[in-house]
């Protein structure tokens, strides 16, 4: 028996992986800010508030799963988050979505049935959207209870709530809904050039923290001796916190985690449940990304609260024996 | 001035980032990266980001969010403006310089080598599946050509052969096999050619003589690769560098070990040659 060390790191490795994961990663992420640049121009401010359902509870949970009809990744949903919440998309929803997407996708879903076909596929694709989903609503409720000056950058905040100067409604309601529309204005052409313009800067914006979460998450992908967590397997509690531990290490895309929590076969099924709901949900990369939009402080207690909610779901689900 | 150096910073960046995952697609590097589906999407976003440096170059700053609303810096060079620039730009131009294509012994030790199918949930049989399912002829096609070259067993028909009659398969494919009675039957003890890339031996190797032969199978990107090994029993103990490639011939063996079987394969000859063109698995 050969002791390894837990920790072997090799900077060429850590480029090799660094440079997948921005090869990877960019292309969904400038997606997202283009998007965000044709939001900004050509959404009417509160137009998401006008296809919510009134009731803010109801809206919660449509929300959550918008993913089915407007997939979005992880990566790339971000920017998009920053400026339906500035075009007047309560922050609780956004977080619904933002939260729920990754995961409650039409994509993700067939990708999970593939990776664990022969392990109860379909049982394993229904638990991870229906977890997914109730995780992202649940945290969405509990949001939807702090003032948005806790969870907001204050540039963002300083956004939504500057006083319009065209004769519209005070700035924020109750649920943190901004009033004040931001439509561009002028020429398609100029519109165009709004968008570009609002794309590069939200582009330079979020990726600087995606350089820093790819680099966080490479030294641990290809740092960290995985035998050390083999140990862990016997004991489902454990084997349940090591797994969601490993998943924000490794900062898999929504798309594929599936086909690597497939392989972790000494593992117990609600294990790679909380592996398969977490990682797209936080990890490293998203701590960093988040960081974008929202205050670190809450990045931080989301990340906790997120971990103790699905950690403990996914505990109490044991009785299924999958 | 502080504008027109924040224009040409921003667009350097721009351009840097469009430059490299041009240049990643159109030289082929993104191969080494990338799972194929995603290939083409490094090569559209890198001509998006040429463009859009273009622009802020040419034009400047669009105007955006509406001037009252915005949050962005624009042209305004803070210091923070600069650091982020750093680190935008910076850790890319190092890691694509660095960068040498492919995983090396430290990264594959620390994820462990796969022997065992089992641990490979939603792996695609390569030739093997073909063996499996065999295509019947279209109405009309002349089958008699096929028929000439196909040798007894009705399988080989399928197999792709080097020109010594050697099989020519993948690691993964005897993982399989190593699963499938009547496919350890088709192999057990047939000559083959298999490449990878080799790695010592550290456990399960009394005589010293003993590699493994590891590819790597990606679903999306290197980042997730898993290494897949088979242990080759060579005729002599390699000094050669760890995850370099080399070509095996030998004959397939298939010894139980515990409640399974392992493929060995028991190498005439193990040589150096070239990476192949897809250095994946998929």
């Amino acid at each position: 028996m050969i002791a390894a060390a837990w920790f072997n790191f090799n900077f060429n490795d850590f480029c090799y992986a660094f440079m997948s994961i921005l090869l990877e990663g960019i292309p969904f992420m400038l997606l997202g800010t283009i998007l965000s640049g044709l939001i900004d121009q050509f959404l009417p401010a509160r137009f998401m508030a006008k296809i919510l359902p009134k009731n803010p509870v109801a809206a919660i949970f449509l929300s959550g799963a918008l993913g089915m009809i407007f997939p979005m990744c992880e990566c790339g949903i971000v920017p998009v988050i920053r400026r339906l919440i500035s075009k007047g998309l309560p922050v609780s929803c956004a977080m619904a979505y933002m939260l729920a997407v990754p995961i409650v996708n039409p994509i993700v879903a067939v990708s999970t049935y593939m990776a664990f076909r022969g392990q109860g596929a379909m049982e394993m694709m229904t638990l991870r959207l229906i977890v997914g989903y109730i995780v992202a609503v649940l945290a969405a409720f509990v949001i939807n209870r702090i003032p948005i000056r806790h969870v907001l950058r204050p540039e963002l905040l300083a956004q939504i709530q500057k006083k319009p100067t065209n004769n519209s409604e005070i700035a924020v309601d109750a649920l943190g809904m901004p009033k004040s529309p931001t439509l561009g204005k002028g020429s398609m052409i100029t519109r165009l050039g709004g968008a570009l313009g609002v794309a590069v800067n939200d582009f330079l914006d979020v990726c600087f923290y995606f350089v820093i979460g790819a680099s966080v998450a490479a030294v641990f992908n290809t740092g960290v001796n995985q035998d050390f967590l083999a140990p862990l397997a016997n004991n489902p509690p454990l084997a349940t916190v090591s797994l969601m531990g490993l998943a924000a290490i490794l900062s898999l895309c929504s798309t594929s985690d599936a086909f690597i929590a497939a392989t972790l076969i000494n593992f117990p099924a609600v294990a790679k449940l909380a592996f398969l709901t977490f990682g797209p949900m936080m990890d490293l990369k998203l701590i960093f990304i988040y960081s974008a939009a929202f205050k670190k402080r809450f990045v931080l207690g989301l990340a906790i609260g997120l971990f103790v909610v699905i950690a403990i779901i996914c505990m109490r689900l044991s009785f299924l024996q999958l | 001035m502080t504008a027109i150096i924040s224009r040409v910073l921003t667009s350097a960046a721009l351009l840097l980032w469009g430059t490299v995952l041009t240049w990643f697609y159109f030289s082929g590097k993104v191969q080494s990266y990338l799972h194929p589906t995603f290939q083409i999407y490094t090569a559209i976003s890198g001509i998006l980001l040429v463009l859009m440096a273009s622009i802020v170059l040419i034009f400047g700053f669009p105007e955006c969010c509406n001037e009252e609303n915005c949050v962005h810096t624009h042209g305004k060079l803070t210091a923070g403006r600069i650091f982020a620039l750093f680190i935008l730009v910076v850790p890319l131009f190092v890691a694509a310089t660095v960068s040498p294509d492919q995983f090396g012994g430290t990264t594959v030790t620390n994820r462990g080598v796969i022997d065992n199918i089992a641990q490979l949930p939603g792996a695609k049989k390569t030739q093997l599946a073909q063996m499996a399912y065999t295509e019947p002829p279209l109405p009309g096609e002349d089958t008699t050509s096929k028929q000439a070259q196909t040798p007894p067993e009705a399988g080989d028909a399928y197999l792709q052969k080097n020109g010594k009659g050697q099989i020519v398969l993948q690691t993964i494919d005897l993982l399989y096999a190593a699963d499938e009675p009547s496919m350890r039957k088709d192999f057990g003890g047939k000559e083959i050619e298999i490449i990878g890339q080799y790695m010592p031996a550290k456990v399960k190797n009394p005589t010293g003589k003993n590699f493994n032969l590891i590819r790597l199978y990606v679903m999306c990107c290197a980042a997730d690769a898993r290494p897949v090994a088979v242990t080759i029993e060579a005729p002599k103990a390699e000094k050669l560098t760890e995850m370099s490639w080399v070509k095996v011939t030998g004959k397939v063996t298939f010894q139980h070990q515990g409640d399974r079987f392992t493929p060995i394969v028991v190498a005439n000859s193990v040589t150096p040659c070239d990476a192949p063109e897809d250095k994946f698995l998929y």
